[in-house]
């Protein structure tokens, strides 16, 4: 079994191939960052591909029937298992059964992806609700809907109306957006 | 509340009026609760539709036919209830390709192409040229006009899938001779110095379909007005796009860093069609034109039930969001595509709708 690991993140790979190994893969093909994925799946021929779904050369993968005159097919790991597939998905990665082995000898290794993945992505994840950028710029579009809805602004009209605000009163445009909305944006 | 819905996205200048939509408030005041996610590749809103974490995304139609009919591993039922862009895409080439065939302005699609049919017959390998997705409007509009030019693939020119940011690199080191793609990356191949625009895709076909928006079935059928919210909203918003004087606005949208981070300036020259002509319109001969070339490069298996396909083309869903907007949208589902050279009317509910041409390089007539 040979598994190809696609991910720039050195040390998020280091961890799924360390775990792979464990698991008794012994052959681990990296693309190292600025190889194509193409050239490297076609060249080393693996089993199976676990692939950073952040790589926008994904979409490369998907032309493999078109231009390789091997023709591999290429059936993503766990298709008929929903579930699972949304768990990677959310975890941010992708496997893909290349040379059609089993799934029960490929599935193993794309659950420990995922695992991995999982564990990464919290990090993350946990940074984002710190900074909390998403919530704010939610609360100002909601403010402006009601601008736009209930005094008949355009959009421009409404964003220069918080903006002019803010500057007068000396506070962030997300605070005049808040008082705006009484406070009932945040909670839905 | 209203109801949440994800929309996804790519770094595009067609997703124009999804993006103006949200960042005006337009999805709100429709009741709809509208998230974006820009996604990275086409295989991650293929995947995401697929598997439930995207409700809707702006789509290649290649692409949303091969998501409903299972093409690329797992599927599942999507609509297409409108379009949402006409034109955009552009057929860049490698400066010293752009100097070898020195076009003369005004030269046809098929003039070109002879061109660089000639300049083939000189070369001791075959052109290689890329798209960004083998389910694309912009490998079957590229293969077209090859084709239509007298150029056989592989043979002549090979077709290979690469991401849009990375055309710039992969011209600048001769790994490709050209790539069709959509806005902004020709412009930006151009402002790096290495590429030059060879042909706009209208020259292959006019005013031909580009994005359209994709919706999971299962997802619209359970929750149908916040589909008509969304798509209300997102008509506004294409009207607003298309708009003369709002260029200025909507590409420093589009610019963000949260978007296509690019100068605005860039963008603002390349906008496609968003409304005029009934561009949100989907014609069901767009569809069948799309699955006709599908069947024609061995992209659609044999066995497809292309009348079920067709059926994934929702124009009465579209009619019945825009008459109470006030929006006319044409009476008939079809129209004869590459019959109309230049401008022409087409008979709609309310006031009749000017249309551009839908005239092919060849001069074929797609009859439905």
């Amino acid at each position: 079994m040979k598994v190809l690991l696609a991910d720039d993140n050195q040390e998020r790979a280091d961890a799924v191939a360390r775990r792979l190994s464990d698991a008794g893969i012994v052959e681990i093909v990296r693309v190292e960052p600025g190889q194509r994925l193409i050239d490297i799946v076609e060249a080393a021929k693996p089993d199976v591909l676990i692939v950073d779904m952040s790589r926008p050369d994904r979409d490369s993968l998907e032309s493999i029937r078109e231009v390789s005159a091997q023709a591999p097919i290429v059936l993503f790991v766990d298709r008929d298992d929903p579930g699972f597939m949304q768990d990677a998905i959310d975890a941010g990665v992708s496997s893909y059964n290349l040379m059609g082995s089993s799934i029960p000898d490929v599935k193993p290794i794309a659950q420990a992806a995922v695992a991995i993945f999982r564990r990464y992505r919290k990090v993350a994840e946990d940074l984002e609700k710190a900074e909390n950028k998403l919530g704010e710029r939610d609360i100002v579009q909601k403010a402006k809907a009601r601008l736009m809805k209930e005094r008949g602004m355009t959009e421009p009209q409404a964003h220069k109306y918080l903006r002019q605000t803010a500057m007068n009163q000396g506070k962030r445009i997300v605070d005049i957006a808040w008082n705006l909305l009484g406070g009932a944006g945040k909670e839905s | 509340m209203a109801t949440a819905l994800t929309i996804g996205l790519l770094r595009l200048t067609d997703a124009a009026p999804v993006i103006v939509a949200y960042e005006h408030g337009l999805f709100a005041a429709h009741g709809v609760d509208v998230r974006l996610s820009v996604e990275p590749s086409w295989a991650n809103v293929a995947d995401k539709l697929t598997y439930g974490r995207l409700q809707a995304a702006v789509m290649l139609p290649p692409l949303a036919f091969a998501v409903s009919l299972g093409l690329r591993g797992a599927g599942t039922p999507l609509i297409v209830p409108m379009a949402l862009s006409l034109g955009g895409n552009t057929v860049t080439v490698s400066c010293a390709l752009a100097e070898a065939l020195a076009p003369e302005t005004g030269m046809d699609a098929l003039a070109i192409g002879a061109r660089l049919r000639a300049y083939r017959a000189g070369m001791d390998r075959p052109l290689r040229f890329a798209v960004v997705h083998s389910f694309s409007t912009h490998n079957l509009l590229l293969k077209y006009w090859l084709a239509a030019s007298g150029l056989a693939q592989p043979a002549d020119v090979e077709i290979s899938v690469i991401p849009p940011a990375e055309t710039v690199d992969a011209l600048a080191t001769g790994r490709i001779d050209g790539f069709c793609a959509g806005a902004p990356w020709g412009a930006v191949a151009a402002h790096a110095g290495v590429g030059r625009p060879l042909l706009p895709s209208t020259a292959i076909w006019s005013n031909h379909p580009e994005k359209c928006l994709a919706v999971s079935k299962a997802w619209a059928d359970a929750n149908p007005t916040a589909l008509a919210g969304m798509m209300t909203a997102l008509l506004e918003a294409a009207r607003f796009c298309d708009a003369q004087g709002n260029a200025e606005e909507v590409a420093g949208i589009l610019a963000q860093d949260r978007y296509l981070a690019l100068d605005p300036a860039v963008i603002r020259d390349v906008l496609p069609t968003f409304f005029a002509g009934a561009a949100n319109f989907p014609w069901k001969s767009h569809a069948g034109w799309f699955l006709q070339e599908m069947a024609r490069w061995g992209l659609l298996p044999t066995e497809a039930d292309r009348g079920a396909a067709l059926g994934i083309y929702r124009p009465d869903l579209l009619r019945a969001v825009a008459e109470p907007a006030g929006i006319s949208m044409p009476i008939g589902d079809t129209k004869q595509e590459g019959a109309h050279a230049g401008h022409w009317t087409v008979k709609a509910a309310q006031a009749p709708i000017q249309m551009g041409g839908d005239r092919f390089c060849d001069g074929a007539v797609f009859e439905f």
